[in-house]
């Protein structure tokens, strides 16, 4: 069987030693390629959760694997070195770099990794070729990000999370800021081309109303509750 | 790391009139730093060379410190005048080899008036051991002939042939005016940035002269004499401030000095004026310490400004931080791009500070004569290296604040900044 995108066990998280706990997730797997609706009320730790997935959090116990490595297994710089590499990333809102060009926003992983620049090939074009596939115009490469409206901003987020072809994709809340019908259109343009890139994809959101776009769903439940 | 430093320097452009501000703020801290150390050094230097080339300052006994000031800045109160026959035997000693001769007392318009002989203007030097030169015209020559050092003539407006009448005393009192006896402006000294650009320079005889028929400072009633008739007088003088002294030899100046100390037909003292400026400057030293210290302070207000825009900043910044976190900085990296940011705005300040206190030393040069300043060095001196350098690690150590700062906000924060 293939390596797993996503593998977490048992995990358990809290901010403070001794304070309450925040995450708590028995078991979850992705398979690569695969995609993940994760919902849950506010307060159930999505985002902690998130933060867990980048490497930027350690759990207090159990484990988080991606693509087999133990996240635990690396150093600090090495998860940060490790999520540059291998994971995109789309947020809520705000996800552009406003002062940079819309191309210079998108190219940022390859800046940051040689390994998504080299799985690009040639990352102009790359670029280039993922703005077109979310619909937006080849003029507006050269825009500083902070002249787009919400709508092309979270496209333009997508390109950037999917260059170079991350294995795993992480969408938290990407589609809040917009309107119902571009809702679906952002999810299913998303879907596309994770699918056309490989990745994986994890998409949070609490509106389960778009959890029929994605192949498995799992509910976090708050975890003072689970526990 | 390249990646990062574009990035830095993107954002920075975009933040550039807040960074400029600051910069700004940074840049005249370190200029007031840099500048107040290069006119305190050209002003030590300056002072200590008021008289270059004189050994000995003979005057009344007194303190040391006390002659010098009067007879060479014509500051406080003369401390008794000496006879002219002491000064004639004194000047005649084999190891002297020259003595000017200096009356003080009057003034003019607030400028002192300086009795003395032509010998003067070959012997006085200061800065560098340079002579007296002049800007117009020659030495007096004729009784009632005067010559004015350059801020005299500069501030007053006085050209060479103007005619001037000076005042009894410090001119306090209305009614003790010389204006019977009016004098010829014959020569206009250039600037030297001691006091002789302040002093109104008459010969000996010309005090004599215009004190004819006054008895205790004040001139007798009905006793006007005009100046056509000050020739039938005995001009010859009888009292003088001090007088200055050079030696053939300057090992003897000991001796000499001892010679005069023990000077029996009136109590005199020598003073080598090198000491008692040092003593004076010793004095003054207070309020240049008080200058330093005053803008060590505003370098401080301006790298507390560099941490506070910074810190402001910060807020605003967190969601940029955080996405470039998403795509892989860690929080290494984002207290480099911090720090480097602060490090390179003080780098900058003082870097620039030392270029504009050039440039003022540069074309401000003249106008500062005008404030008793020999032209400032153009070039750094060792004392300001240290500075920049102690304005360097301060700005670094500043800079380390904010960048702190975002680490801990970083690490905090995640990839999703909860604002």
């Amino acid at each position: 069987m293939a390596v797993a995108a996503i593998r977490i066990d048992d995990l358990a998280f809290r901010w403070r030693r001794g304070g309450p706990l925040c995450v708590r997730l028995a078991q979850l797997t992705l398979a690569a390629g695969r995609s993940l609706f994760l919902h849950g009320p506010s307060g159930a730790g999505k985002t902690t959760l998130l933060n867990l997935i980048g490497g930027v959090l350690l759990p207090e116990r159990g484990s988080v694997e991606l693509l087999g490595q133990p996240l635990a297994g690396l150093s600090a710089a090495g998860r940060d070195a490790f999520r540059a590499d291998h994971l995109g990333f789309v947020f809520q809102q705000f996800n552009l770099i406003p002062y940079l060009s819309v191309r210079d926003n998108v190219l940022l992983p390859c800046r940051f990794s040689r390994r998504r620049a080299e799985r690009a090939g040639d990352p102009a074009a790359a670029a280039a070729r993922l703005l077109a596939a979310l619909d937006l115009e080849p003029a507006l490469a050269a825009v500083p990000a902070a002249e787009l409206s919400v709508g092309q901003q979270q496209r333009v987020a997508a390109a950037r999370a999917l260059i170079g072809r991350p294995e795993i994709l992480i969408a938290d809340e990407p589609t809040s800021a917009l309107d119902a019908n571009r809702q679906a259109a952002f999810i299913d343009l998303l879907l596309d081309e994770a699918r056309a890139a490989g990745s994986a994809l994890v998409f949070v959101s609490h509106d389960q109303r778009l959890a029929g776009h994605f192949d498995a769903t799992l509910e976090l439940v708050a975890a003072g509750a689970a526990a | 790391m390249s990646a990062l430093l574009r990035l830095a320097l993107a954002s920075a452009w975009n933040r550039r009139l807040s960074l400029g501000l600051t910069l700004a703020a940074v840049l005249l801290a370190s200029t007031l730093l840099l500048s107040v150390e290069r006119v305190r050094q050209a002003a030590r230097d300056g002072f200590a060379q008021s008289v270059a080339g004189t050994d000995l300052v003979v005057g009344a006994r007194s303190s040391p410190v006390q002659l010098v000031l009067y007879a060479i800045f014509h500051l406080g109160e003369a401390s008794g005048g000496i006879d002219w026959a002491s000064y004639r035997r004194v000047a005649a000693d084999p190891a002297v080899a020259w003595s000017v001769p200096l009356a003080l007392g009057d003034s003019h318009r607030g400028y002192a008036v300086l009795g003395t002989t032509a010998d003067y203007f070959a012997h006085y030097r200061h800065a560098d051991r340079r002579l007296l030169r002049f800007a117009a015209g020659g030495a007096f020559a004729g009784i009632f002939e005067t010559v004015l050092g350059a801020e005299v003539a500069d501030r007053l407006g006085y050209r060479v042939g103007d005619q001037i009448a000076l005042s009894h005393g410090d001119a306090g009192l209305p009614g003790l005016a010389h204006d019977d006896k009016p004098f010829t402006v014959v020569g206009i000294l250039a600037p030297t940035g001691t006091p002789v650009d302040r002093t109104v320079h008459v010969g000996l005889a010309a005090l004599e002269a215009i004190h004819l028929g006054w008895v205790g400072g004040a001139p007798l009633p009905g006793l006007a004499i005009a100046p056509e008739l000050v020739g039938k007088f005995d001009l010859a003088p009888k009292r003088i401030t001090a007088f200055l002294l050079g030696l053939h030899q300057r090992a003897e100046v000991f001796r000499v000095q001892r010679r005069i100390n023990e000077f029996r037909d009136e109590p005199l003292q020598a003073v080598l004026p090198g000491v008692a400026l040092d003593q004076l400057w010793q004095s003054v030293g207070l309020a240049e310490r008080a200058l330093q210290a005053v803008s060590w302070l505003v370098l401080a207000v301006g790298l507390a400004g560099l941490a506070a825009a910074m810190l402001a900043g910060l807020n605003e910044r967190r969601r940029e931080l955080a996405i470039l976190r998403s795509v892989g900085a860690g929080p290494r990296h984002i207290l480099f791009l911090l720090a480097l940011e602060s490090f390179v705005v003080s780098f900058a300040g003082a870097l620039a500070g030392l270029g504009l206190v050039s440039l003022l030393a540069a074309t401000a040069g003249d106008r500062l004569a005008a404030f008793g300043l020999a032209a400032l060095p153009l070039a750094p001196r060792a004392g300001e290296w240290q500075l920049l350098a102690a304005v360097l690690v301060c700005g670094l150590l500043v800079s380390l604040l904010p960048a702190w700062r975002a680490y801990r906000l970083s690490l905090a924060d995640g990839l999703i900044p909860r604002l």
